[in-house]
């Protein structure tokens, strides 16, 4: 049974769990938890592809959320409230480790760093039908940590480009640049590790 | 419009939609439009990362230690748990997930002695199965229980029975406990339980304060 389904099962409601965890009732701890812990720690690990990270990251993130839980009024999805603070904790976290939030070193490289003519493949060679969601993850995970910043926020979690300037304070510009960017390199790295499973190691351009 | 053209609006294509120009290239050309349908698919296949890993349970355990040693977590809403309180203690420990007490109330009872457990000077009495040496016989609550009771009385009438048999159930469940550790030190199932009993008994002095607080 899915978390949402409990919740219907047992007649409670997200914004009853989260008057109940006002009051500091476990259970609707436990619900909410239940109800984002997947989407909090997918976000955590996609963006610093560690495990051990993205469950100390997911806890803190939590943590949070249910300190300042009292204050929640309700203006905005309790779900874009949870997932912004994360966003945030990732991203704390990331500076801490002088890891690159936004890609600067990216954005000084040539625009030929992005373009279709360093692309290995042939025009039959589509990714689709071709890789799976595990492929794209294991590529996101080999991302540096500045591109794969942009596209996990932009086409994983569906921030637009204007939430994202703010977010890791760049210009929306250099967000969309970056996003683009990220998908080259994201198809350059499938392809190539596809042709390397198929053994052929083929590299060129078709 | 030729390949480099086309590549230098790739990203505004891909954010805004197309003109005829460009599509006309598309049309024409296998390779950029091998390159769109990759960075569409990949686009359209990042969605089904955004829930894709589950955390391991130890991911809970350590939040809800840390929410308990907050405050946060405080077990059973306020207006809800009166009439839970009328079923049995035993119950209320079963629904209760405390594991992680077992070796915090161990390390506690090892360093500092049972003695230090005996906050509110509990009477004695009530036998319990597990209680290895008998245990007197009459329920006895503190004086500072009989004061919260009193208090409880005045303003709640209706409830003050309800208070009272739920008090000397926590005195009988902390004195059992004690009376097993006591017997084993290292009974650890018994070290749960005193903590778990006091912690009842806290949150009756914490409910009677609440009840009164709100007149």
């Amino acid at each position: 049974m899915t978390d949402a389904k409990k919740l219907q099962a047992e007649k409670l409601t997200e914004t009853e769990a989260i008057e109940r965890a006002k009051l500091g009732d476990e259970e609707a701890f436990h619900i909410l938890y239940g109800l984002h812990k997947r989407r909090v720690y997918s976000l955590c690990l996609r963006m610093t592809g560690n495990p051990a990270s993205a469950e100390d990251l997911t806890q803190e993130a939590f943590l949070q959320l249910f300190r300042k839980i009292a204050t929640f009024r309700g203006e905005s999805a309790f779900s874009t409230w949870l997932h912004r603070m994360s966003v945030n904790v990732v991203l704390m976290q990331l500076r801490k480790k002088s890891l690159p939030v936004v890609p600067i070193d990216e954005t000084m490289e040539g625009e030929e760093e992005s373009t279709v003519r360093k692309e290995p493949g042939a025009p039959d060679g589509r990714l689709a039908g071709a890789i799976d969601r595990l492929h794209l993850q294991r590529a996101v995970d080999e991302l540096p940590p500045g591109y794969r910043t942009i596209f996990v926020l932009h086409d994983v979690e569906g921030y637009e480009h204007n939430e994202i300037a703010g977010i890791v304070g760049c210009s929306i510009g250099n967000s969309k640049s970056q996003l683009h960017k990220a998908r080259i390199k994201l198809r350059e790295l499938l392809r190539m590790n596809r042709a390397e499973k198929a053994g052929t190691g083929r590299t060129g351009k078709r | 419009m030729n390949c480099q053209e086309f590549e230098s609006v790739l990203p505004d294509y891909l954010e805004s939609g197309h003109t005829s120009e460009q599509q006309a290239h598309l049309s024409s050309c296998s390779s950029c439009a091998g390159l769109v349908a990759d960075l569409n698919f990949i686009s359209a296949t990042a969605r089904q990362l955004q829930d894709a890993e589950e955390p391991s349970p130890a991911v809970w355990n350590a939040l809800e230690i840390q929410l308990r040693r907050e405050g946060l977590i405080r077990d059973i809403p306020i207006r809800e748990v009166v009439p839970a309180c009328s079923s049995s203690l035993l119950d209320f420990f079963r629904r209760r997930r405390t594991a992680w007490l077992v070796p915090v109330a161990a390390a506690l009872v090892i360093a500092a002695g049972v003695k230090l457990y005996r906050p509110f000077g509990a009477g004695d009495t009530n036998p319990v199965a597990r209680a290895v040496a008998p245990a007197p016989e009459t329920p006895a609550n503190s004086g500072e229980d009989e004061r919260v009771l009193s208090t409880v009385a005045a303003r709640f009438p209706a409830q003050q029975a309800n208070y009272r048999k739920n008090m000397e159930d926590a005195n009988s469940y902390i004195r059992d406990a004690e009376q097993s550790i006591k017997n084993d030190p290292n009974d650890v199932y018994s070290q749960e339980l005193l903590i778990n009993a006091y912690e009842q008994k806290q949150m009756i002095y914490d409910l009677a304060v609440d009840r009164t607080g709100e007149q």
